[in-house]
């Protein structure tokens, strides 16, 4: 395989970061007391990004050992790659002037938010249009896959914020309705999306077929059921949905706290297997 | 060498280049190029011939700051004709191994070697040499040899000059049958086919582009795209496919059934050359007689080849005729791997001496070969011949004679017959018969020697190695190569030595003979008996050390029916000496020895185009190969694959009644079922060859120990072998 | 201005790897480090089966897909239609591997820049002939420029019919007969 485990990393980290920018955006206009929440998605939108953009740096290893070749990186605007350094040359530094007023409890303009918001959506997209446009792996090439890492970006950035609330501000999370009811339905959207998009890349080529065997029942099976659907779907969809949607009452059991803790973690780990699986299943289109 | 424009590669210093290559001016590939050496190193070229495999193509070696950057084929050597095959430049590269040997090594109690000045491997080789030739004469020793252009001038003259007749090529395990048979049929060892002319060759066994001689294959390349018809006789579809209009996949080791068959369509439908046989060949009538009994329907029970396919392929040659021949073959079912080996290739010149095609425009041909005249300097004077007769001459009378079978001296050697052997160029113990007899009877001697580039298995059991260099930093003598044309070519020292304590076959020989008490007979280098050699063909040494490979006279090859050097004068059908020997005087059927039982397998081996034997096998850029495109697996067809459950890529435990192995599965449909293939060139034992070691399973190690009658080649695929699926 | 190409014939190929090694020794190329790879097929079943060895590299394609995504305009295509890497801009991303549909490029391990084929580019032109070709020992390969009609490459696409591997996928400049 061409890429492996550190562009998978970058893949997740610079989408849960966006996912946790527009969580604490999101937050801010609803809930705009619950000030944990906002500075737990303020400060871990930079510090994710910055964790995936080093991932990726040392996957480049010609760079590395050259950093000046990296300016060479805004050459090309033809290229996703070169969209996606445009795209976090704005979103990165918004993203750290922003946790800095956080820190400095200064007020966060509004336009500078909706600036990031902007381009939060923008690098979420853009890790999808990165294998999107990759013609030769089927499993890449497929106008979904872009669809799917956005609602997977938002999930894991709304999982990793959350997981801040839940431990440090539980009463004011567990009343947080939209967004408990925002994360189960991502989690169904998902879902949905990731089954249509297998059966769609397993109708297309022989090579898509064929990787979409490998993932379900293939050696890439183990982390994709128990990984993926089961850690990073299923579950976060029961545990969180069961109390959202069915018994409708603030949860206030450390039973449910740790269930919770379970479901936000699965969308993290499930979220990160789901860009992993993507970048190290996929088979390359057969002409010869 | 010869400096060519330094213009392409140089450009001022390093720095410069690389400020120029930022600036776009300079190409990237020449900057590299400049970066990989320091600046200012000299870009020179100078010639050589191959070491590679025994074509020994010539080339030209391009150097740069005095180290190997690429290698082209010569234009003129008529092996070559401006092609190296993928070997020739993997084997280049051995110059900067890793694992070369880089000092002489003795031999300790412990088993373990320890590096030792060449002064003291000369003395205490010499004074072990002169107490074994005190004990036991000089017909104790032998020396074994894979055919070189020092080398195998070498060797003979120093086991003469001790008195030792028993001088042995590696050919027992390679073409003795073939050389041996046809030199009783034909008068000759070899013969060559006229592709650029023939409507119809019919290889058996061989494949041109497994064991590659690079213009062999593109003769062979542009037949097949004239409309020649190329026919493949083997069990195995092999990497010359290509090219074949007909694969004729055939029991191995019964192509002797299928030739005899063809013999009597030919002679039984009266299709034969009537004018030739009558002419130019003896022993016809018995001929016939035996190959009456040869039907098509009696062959195909034995070969699995249906009897209207042989009967449509023989109608179709002499259709064909004289435009129409057998190929000559090489190794394996024609040269050692049966103990018919022998009778079917004498039965291949048969159908050629049938289609009435020696000699003929697009059929067998047999060309001259030039040799050097005499010398009138007396340094070069031979060695008196000694008396005896070489180790197996009695017991193998057919062997040829210039090559000697080495089965002999290994059953010498184990019988005590022998107490001292060398080796030069050799990995007998891993290449040749059963590596168990090798290795008992090195145990047995007083003494072994080993000269070698890297620590084969032969040498790792050997008292003594001494390291030579490798062919691009040595001069050899020169090598002459017949043909409708004829040539001289010759190696020159392309690189300086790149370890000092390496030494080319002519001084180890030097200084072997002076410590044994024979350096008079060595009071020469090998540049000044090439020079000397050289002369009497009128080349001039400084010519050839620029040119590589020069052109000599013409020897006016003609079409006609050539003059056959047998002992009748013609080609024979029947050979009395070959009855003398106890075999069928007349040329007739004669089984192979062993046949799979049920649930057994036949196997055969062949070569790789990368690898040449157990010596290529170390090479980092050759074992690269084989190892990403998993070369070392053991070929199964797929029919047998199924029954067995074994699918590709599996790891299958091999079994014959001398050794079990394990190796992966290559499951084909290039197969013919029932057959297995493996490459003769994995297995490895010497720890001192890390890439090699233990890597795939050779051969060798599952033949048992047993000569050909009368030949004494070491039949090679006399052995049946199961198959177990090792469960992961 | 010269378009150069290639043509590989399958129909002589023996797969004696000449190409790869002379490639590796002109290019001063690891071991395990190859320019040129090769896919074996076979097909029909036994006894009619075929079998090819189709030697595969940089099919320097005019609609070159990684030149197209390489962000640093580190690959790129000469006026001769030859697809280049600078290796003074390549940082190593391996976005251009993805984007080969061919599997032309490797990742040097000296320097982590991505490499292929270049046609033995040296000087501002190409090899005269490149290493692969001028190896070749049943002349499986041909070069030369495909904008005239009378060169050998040209002449020999022409006889054989041969065909980019992949049909009009990338353009791509090595024609195969297979």
């Amino acid at each position: 395989m061409i890429w492996g485990p550190m562009i998978a990393w970058y893949l997740f980290l610079a989408g849960a970061s966006a996912g946790a920018f527009l969580t604490a955006a999101f937050v801010e206009a609803k809930y705009p007391d619950s000030n944990k929440m906002r500075i737990a998605g303020r400060i871990i939108a930079p510090v994710f990004v910055g964790i995936g953009l080093l991932m990726l740096m040392l996957d480049a290893e010609a760079g590395l050992m050259n950093p000046l070749r990296f300016f060479y990186l805004i050459s090309n605007p033809g290229s996703v790659m070169t969209l996606g350094v445009y795209f976090i040359c704005i979103y990165m530094p918004v993203a750290l002037v922003v946790a800095l007023l956080e820190i400095l409890k200064k007020k966060v303009p509004k336009w500078l938010t909706w600036i990031g918001i902007v381009f939060a959506f923008a690098v979420a997209a853009y890790t999808g249009f990165l294998l999107g446009v990759v013609k030769t792996f089927p499993l890449w090439n497929n106008a979904i896959l872009p669809i799917l890492f956005v609602v997977s970006a938002l999930s894991a950035g709304l999982a990793a914020t959350s997981l801040v609330g839940l431990v440090t501000d539980r009463e004011k999370f567990e009343h947080m309705w939209l967004v408990k009811k925002s994360h189960v339905i991502l989690s169904a959207v998902e879902l949905v999306i990731l089954f249509t998009m297998l059966v769609i890349v397993h109708t297309g080529s022989s090579a898509g077929a064929a990787t979409v065997d490998s993932l379900i029942a293939g050696q890439y099976a183990l982390p994709f059921w128990a990984g993926i659907i089961l850690l990073g779907l299923v579950a976060p969809f029961l545990i969180e949905g069961y109390p959202v949607f069915i018994t409708k009452r603030v949860e206030t059991s450390t039973t449910s706290l740790v269930l919770s803790v379970i479901g936000e973690s699965g969308v993290l780990i499930g979220g990160f297997l789901l860009r992993l699986l993507v970048v190290l299943a996929a088979l390359p289109l057969v002409f010869v | 060498m010869t400096g060519i424009s330094r213009r392409t590669f140089l450009r001022g210093t390093a720095a410069t280049a690389a400020l120029a290559a930022a600036a776009g001016s300079l190409s990237f590939g020449a900057w590299q190029a400049e970066q990989a050496h320091a600046a200012g190193d000299a870009v020179e070229e100078a010639p050589s011939l191959c070491n590679g495999c025994s074509s020994k193509c010539g080339l030209v070696a391009t150097t740069v700051g005095g180290r190997l950057w690429t290698l082209r084929g010569s234009d003129v050597h008529p092996y070559a004709k401006g092609h190296i095959c993928g070997r020739g430049h993997g084997l280049a590269q051995m110059a900067y191994s890793d694992e070369r040997l880089t000092s002489p090594m003795r031999r300790t109690e412990s088993g373990e070697f320890e590096p030792i000045s060449w002064d003291d491997a000369f003395a205490e080789i010499g004074q072990k040499v002169k107490e074994i030739i005190a004990a036991n004469g000089p017909e104790s020793l032998a020396i074994i040899q894979d055919p070189r252009p020092s080398g195998k001038y070498y060797s003979k003259r120093f086991m003469n000059a001790l008195g030792s007749p028993n001088v042995y090529a590696h050919s027992s395990s390679c073409n003795l049958s073939k050389e041996s048979a046809y030199t009783y049929t034909i008068g000759a060892s070899n013969y060559s086919t006229d592709f650029g002319n023939a409507k119809m060759v019919m290889f058996i066994g061989r494949s041109y582009g497994d064991g590659i001689r690079p213009s062999s294959v593109a003769s062979l390349a542009a037949a097949a795209e004239a409309g020649t018809r190329i026919v493949s006789v083997d069990p195995r579809l092999n990497n010359s496919g290509i090219f074949s209009d007909d694969w004729v996949p055939i029991n191995p080791g019964t192509d002797l059934a299928f030739l005899m068959a063809m013999c009597n369509v030919l002679i039984e439908e009266d299709l034969y050359d009537h004018e030739f046989v009558e002419q130019n060949t003896v022993g016809f009538e018995e001929f016939a007689a035996q190959a009456k009994e040869c039907t098509p329907a009696w062959a195909e029970t034995i070969t699995d080849v249906p009897a209207e396919r042989i009967e449509e392929l023989a109608r179709a040659m002499a259709a064909a005729a004289p435009a129409a021949s057998i190929e000559a073959g090489w190794r394996a079912v024609i040269g050692c791997a049966y103990k018919n080996s022998f009778d079917t290739a004498r039965a291949a010149t048969a159908v050629n001496a049938l289609l009435g095609c020696w000699g003929q425009k697009g059929g067998a041909l047999l060309t001259s070969s030039p040799k050097a005249g005499k010398l009138d300097d007396a340094r070069f004077d031979d060695p008196p011949k000694p008396e005896a007769k070489a180790i197996g001459a009695k017991e193998y009378p057919l062997a040829l004679a210039s090559a000697g079978t080495n089965v002999a001296a290994l059953e010498a050697a184990l019988d005590g017959r022998l107490k001292g052997m060398f080796f030069y160029n050799s990995n007998a113990a891993k290449g040749y018969a059963q590596p168990k007899a090798w290795t008992e009877a090195l145990g047995k001697l007083d003494l072994v020697v080993t000269i070698d580039v890297q620590m084969s298995e032969t040498a790792l059991q050997s008292d003594y190695v001494l390291p030579e260099c490798t062919y691009l930093e040595r001069l050899e003598l020169p090598e002459w190569i017949g043909g409708k044309k004829h040539f001289v070519g010759m190696r020159t020292r392309v690189l300086e030595p790149i370890h000092p304590e390496t030494k080319a076959c002519d001084e180890i020989f030097n200084g072997l003979a002076e410590a044994c008490g024979v350096g008079e007979y060595f009071q020469f280098t090998a540049e000044e008996l090439a020079a000397a050699q050289l002369k009497t063909v009128g080349v001039d040494i400084e010519t050839i050390k620029k040119e590589g490979t020069v052109e000599l006279a013409d020897p006016k090859f003609a079409y006609g029916t050539p003059t056959f050097k047998t002992a009748s004068g013609k080609f024979e059908f029947k050979t009395d000496a070959v009855g003398e020997a106890g075999l069928n005087p007349v040329i007739g059927y004669v089984e192979r020895k062993v046949t799979p039982k049920v649930g057994e397998f036949y196997i055969v081996g062949g070569k790789q185009g990368i690898h040449s034997h157990t010596m290529t096998q170390n090479i980092a850029a050759l074992n690269a190969i084989s190892r990403q495109y998993n070369m070392e697996r053991l070929w199964m067809s797929a029919k047998d694959a199924e029954s067995l459950g074994i699918a590709d890529g599996d790891t299958v435990e091999l079994s014959s009644s001398e050794h079990t192995g394990t190796v992966a599965v290559r499951v084909t449909q290039r197969m013919k079922p029932g057959v297995l293939f493996l490459p003769t060139h994995y297995g490895g034992d010497s720890p001192y060859q890390t890439r090699a070691y233990q890597y795939g399973v050779a051969l060798t190690d599952f033949i048992p120990f047993d000569a050909e009658p009368g030949v004494g080649s070491m039949m090679s695929q006399e052995v049946a072998v199961t198959v177990t699926k090792v469960e992961a | 201005m010269a378009r150069y190409g290639m043509l590989i014939n399958t129909k002589k190929c023996v797969g004696c790897y000449a190409c790869r090694i002379a490639c590796q020794m002109k290019n001063h190329l690891e071991p395990t480090e190859a320019f040129i790879r090769y896919e074996e097929r076979e097909t029909g079943e036994y006894p009619s089966v075929y079998s090819e060895i189709i030697p595969l590299q940089c099919q320097h394609c005019e609609d070159a897909p990684c030149a197209a995504v390489c962000p640093t305009h580190a690959t790129y295509i000469t006026d001769s239609g030859v697809v280049l890497v600078d290796e003074n801009k390549c940082i190593g991303c391996k976005y251009c591997m993805a984007a080969c549909p061919y599997g032309a490029r490797i990742v040097r391990e000296e320097t982590g820049v991505v490499e292929k084929c270049r046609f033995c580019w040296e000087d501002g032109k190409p090899g005269d002939p490149p290493a692969c070709v001028g190896t070749c020992i049943s002349g499986a390969r041909v070069f030369g420029d495909l904008d005239d009609p009378a060169s050998e490459v040209s002449k020999a696409i022409a006889e054989y019919n041969a065909q980019p591997i992949a049909g009009d996928l990338t353009k791509s400049k090595i024609f195969y007969v297979r």
